[in-house]
């Protein structure tokens, strides 16, 4: 379980977050919700000890307290030498990448890819990836080994419709496993709908939360779509 | 070692090494590019995927700064390794530093850095050519094969071995913070940690160079193997060894090319890296070519 207490950061005298209350409960889907600007990316920022902030973030972990992590912008540089397979494991072996992949490290790799969509992608340069596939390859960063708390910064966006479909496929199968709480920002309100078991509207403030049809309103719907950035 | 350059003469003289090999300069400076070529050339895509391309430039502009403000502290001029690695050391963590914790852009910063540290050294540089000729002092700004000692070659060797122990160790780690902090920081990298770890390394592989290479070229050795290699690698294995393949055949080219024609052996090790850069870049285009087909055109 993540418990956030008046979490506010600020950056040139302004306010990103302001007083944030968040608890995201073991096992389950958190989504957050809110208009460009409201401070989303912000609070995950402070959730990883990225950034500064006032409050408190408490963590009570049950087993390997591991955070898994896609963001929400991950530029590589097109010809950049490092294919799919050295990038996964570069966060699951000591010896240098560089110098080669051991045998169980590779094997490792391919199934999690083969888990997220991208059985044949372990010799792709990471840079040849389109947005939906590098998506996947964060995914699969992420997920293994099974972290605790998985935080997902907009991780559908670029995705093809069939891509979202085995995206949530994924998640429903972490929560079934019953150990990793999801912390997801997300701008479907349709798959908030699917997979949210709560959902927080933030806008630098929480102005809701609660259960989606509590949180998702009619007028919620139009004032993101609108980007009055403001819902009362 | 006095034994082992007479009997690399002796080779030489009977016919089996060719005739360059029977002066001791030219094999300690061999040896030292044998040394050297490996540590800046598998540095340099770390370099290079930390952009800190800029950075290494304004080291070696600090290297200069740093061995005059030795000689004015009474080191010697082939020797001032005090003064050297004490500002470069001091010069890199400060830019560092305020890297961190300015919201500048970085090579502003550095811009801002270099230029202070070039008008220190042009003014110590005064009082430097006072006592020493400047022939002297452009043996360590270009790079001279004459000025390497067996203590330079031990020092060499000692550091390089620690900085690539060091780098094996933390490699993923850095990788990974350059590529995106947020996803080192996820498995445990310590950002500031290996940002400052790195340019020490850097900061004394450079300082522990600039012997043959010369503090203003310096930067070549730890950028242009990394561009060449980056040219035909597709794996970050290839990308290493091809860096190194470019630093090792562009430092023991250039060597030899050096001796000859009597030119610095910085100037002459970098223009051998700059031509094996082209020569890659037409080897991608020519594989780009022979590799478009219809199918490939139209990937995405």
């Amino acid at each position: 379980m993540v418990e956030i207490r008046d979490l506010t950061v600020a950056r040139d005298g302004r306010r990103l977050l302001s007083d944030v209350e968040l608890i995201v409960q073991s096992g389950s889907v958190h989504l957050l919700v809110g208009p460009n600007g409201a401070g989303k990316s912000t609070l995950f920022a402070a959730v990883l000890g990225l950034i500064e902030f006032t409050g408190t973030i408490r963590y009570r972990w049950r087993r390997s307290g591991r955070i898994g992590y896609v963001p929400q912008s991950f530029s590589v540089d097109r010809t950049l030498p490092l294919t799919v397979g050295e990038f996964l494991a570069l966060s699951r072996q000591r010896w240098p990448v560089c110098l080669g992949i051991g045998q169980a490290v590779r094997a490792r790799v391919r199934e999690i890819l083969v888990q997220v969509g991208l059985p044949d992608f372990f010799s792709r340069p990471l840079g040849s990836l389109s947005g939906g596939e590098l998506q996947r390859a964060l995914l699969a960063n992420a997920i293994d080994p099974l972290p605790e708390l998985l935080l997902l910064d907009e991780p559908a966006s670029g995705l093809d419709e069939i891509a979202v479909r085995q995206f949530e496929e994924t998640i429903a199968a972490l929560r079934q496993s019953g150990g990793t709480s999801v912390l997801m920002v997300s701008h479907d309100l349709g798959q908030v709908r699917r997979i949210a078991d709560r959902v927080t509207l933030l806008d630098q403030v929480v102005r809701r939360t609660g259960a989606p049809t509590q949180v998702l309103t009619g007028d919620l719907a139009d004032s993101l779509a609108g980007g009055s950035g403001r819902v009362s | 070692m006095t034994a082992f350059y007479e009997w690399v003469a002796s080779l030489a003289a009977r016919g089996t090494l060719p005739e360059i090999f029977q002066y001791a300069f030219f094999v300690r400076g061999l040896l030292s590019v044998l040394l050297l070529a490996p540590l800046l050339g598998g540095m340099s895509h770390l370099v290079v995927a930390r952009r800190l391309s800029f950075f290494s430039a304004a080291l070696g502009q600090a290297a200069l700064t740093g061995l005059s403000i030795g000689i004015v502290l009474g080191e010697p001029l082939n020797a001032a390794y005090g003064g050297i690695f004490g500002f470069c050391f001091l010069a890199a963590l400060t830019m560092v530093y305020v890297k961190r914790h300015a919201s500048l852009p970085s090579d502003t910063l550095v811009g801002v850095f270099l230029s202070m540290s070039l008008g220190l050294g042009i003014c110590l540089l005064v009082v430097v050519t006072k006592r020493f000729n400047i022939h002297q002092v452009e043996a360590v700004m270009f790079g001279s094969l004459l000025t390497v000692t067996d203590a330079d070659l031990a020092l060499l060797l000692g550091i390089g071995v620690a900085v690539a122990v060091i780098l094996a160790l933390a490699y993923n780690y850095l990788l990974l913070d350059s590529l995106d902090t947020s996803l080192g920081r996820v498995s445990g990298v310590w950002s500031a940690f290996v940002d400052y770890l790195f340019v020490m390394l850097l900061t004394a592989a450079i300082v522990v160079s600039l012997k043959v290479i010369g503090a203003l070229l310096v930067e070549a050795m730890v950028v242009v193997p990394a561009a060449a290699a980056r040219n035909l690698a597709r794996t970050t294995r290839s990308y290493l060894a091809l860096s190194i393949l470019t630093a090792l055949l562009a430092g023991i080219g250039g060597l030899f090319v050096s001796s000859r024609l009597l030119v610095p052996s910085g100037g002459a090790v970098v223009l051998a890296m700059s031509a094996l850069f082209f020569v890659t870049l037409a080897l991608a285009g020519v594989r780009s070519v022979l590799g478009r087909t219809p199918a490939t055109d139209g990937g995405g």
